[in-house]
């Protein structure tokens, strides 16, 4: 596994060069928005279990077929291994969101990821649809844009869940690119 | 590849939980020194040629018995070769100062290193006459800020331990 740093030695080593100013450069560009990255991955983790359940939700909502039975969110046991499932990959994108490079998404995650949910007979465009929608829900949790759900002002869960991270504002168009790309691979990596 | 991130990373994967606070925090401390260490990786990569050429110059000036026949060092080639090893152990320096740990060192320089150079026949005592000249000449602030010339020091003298 990597970090932004380490994947900055493997690759000078490659070369049997120095890590020279350029690439130090890049990287203490990661130092100055290092707060700014901890706080994406906290916005992720603080409301990792709203972010899965309402992208799982919003899957069935597309596809209803899901819950009938012979879908295969039926019974709740395959519902839950669809919720565990979605945690588990963001668990991982919120790792490699914390690195800064993606080879810990990519080794310990992604890689065969494919193959056995074929294997299980999930069906692929599900899960894809599923994390995109975990990824706009992610950004609007990093950029603080999420807005309380319409049906919020008649359902008290609803409004208990909504929660906006009160961090200090900023530019954090770096890190929610960079974390909107991890989604992006966890989605091609399943098509 | 061993750093306080990958290190953070691989215990809550463990344990099979999202980055907690703590977790963030560790984080946080390590990057706090990271600029005193990329300092001291930017102004050594500058000074690459010249670091390697004094430290190479300081171990055949107090093993001068290295250029005999029948020594490490007799014909020129042999010569090169020891420069061009402290200039890979410097190298190594480079990516530890870096990552922030002592990983590059660990995985693609120590390890091994003594069976190789038993195997050899090649002393170890000139490599350490090599990074104590390169350990004694660092100054601050001429070369580096106090803090960066401290990382920069503290793992040529890792260096120095794992070759004694």
């Amino acid at each position: 596994m990597l970090d932004a740093f380490s994947r900055a030695a493997v690759s000078a080593d490659a070369k049997n060069a120095c890590i020279g100013a350029g690439e130090i450069a890049s990287l203490k560009q990661y130092i100055a928005k290092a707060n700014t990255r901890l706080d994406a991955v906290n916005a992720i983790t603080s409301n990792a279990n709203c972010i899965v359940s309402d992208a799982v939700a919003g899957m069935i909502c597309e596809n209803t077929g899901l819950i009938q039975a012979g879908g295969n969110c039926y019974p709740n046991r395959r519902m839950a291994a669809c919720l565990r499932d979605g945690e588990i990959i963001l668990r991982y994108i919120a790792y490699a969101l914390l690195a800064g490079d993606a080879s810990v998404l990519d080794d310990r995650c992604l890689n065969g990821l494919k193959e056995t949910y074929i294997a299980l007979g999930v069906p692929l465009t599900s899960q894809a649809r599923a994390v995109a929608i975990m990824k706009a829900s992610s950004l609007a949790h990093i950029n603080e844009t999420n807005t309380e759900t319409q049906m919020a002002e008649s359902n008290q869960m609803l409004q208990q869940r909504y929660n906006k991270m009160a961090t200090v504002k900023g530019d954090c168009s770096m890190v929610s690119a960079e974390a909107a790309s991890y989604f992006d691979r966890v989605i091609s990596a399943l098509s | 590849m061993k750093s306080v991130v990958t290190t953070v990373v691989t215990a809550a994967d463990a344990a099979g939980r999202m980055p907690s606070a703590s977790d963030l925090e560790s984080v946080q401390g390590s990057i706090q020194r990271a600029s005193a260490r990329l300092e001291a990786a930017e102004k050594l990569s500058a000074g690459f040629d010249a670091v390697v050429k004094e430290a190479g110059d300081a171990c055949f000036s107090k093993y001068p018995y290295l250029k005999q026949a029948g020594e490490a060092g007799d014909n020129q080639g042999k010569v090169d070769k020891c420069y061009r090893d402290i200039g890979h152990y410097m190298r190594l320096i480079n990516y530890c100062l870096v990552v922030g740990g002592t990983g590059p060192l660990d995985e693609w320089g120590i390890a091994g290193a003594r069976e190789v150079y038993r195997t050899l026949n090649i002393p170890t005592a000139p490599y350490v006459a090599a990074f104590a000249q390169a350990r004694d000449r660092g100054c601050s602030p001429r070369d580096m800020s106090p803090q960066a010339l401290a990382e920069y020091n503290s793992l040529l003298s890792y260096v120095i331990e794992s070759l004694s």
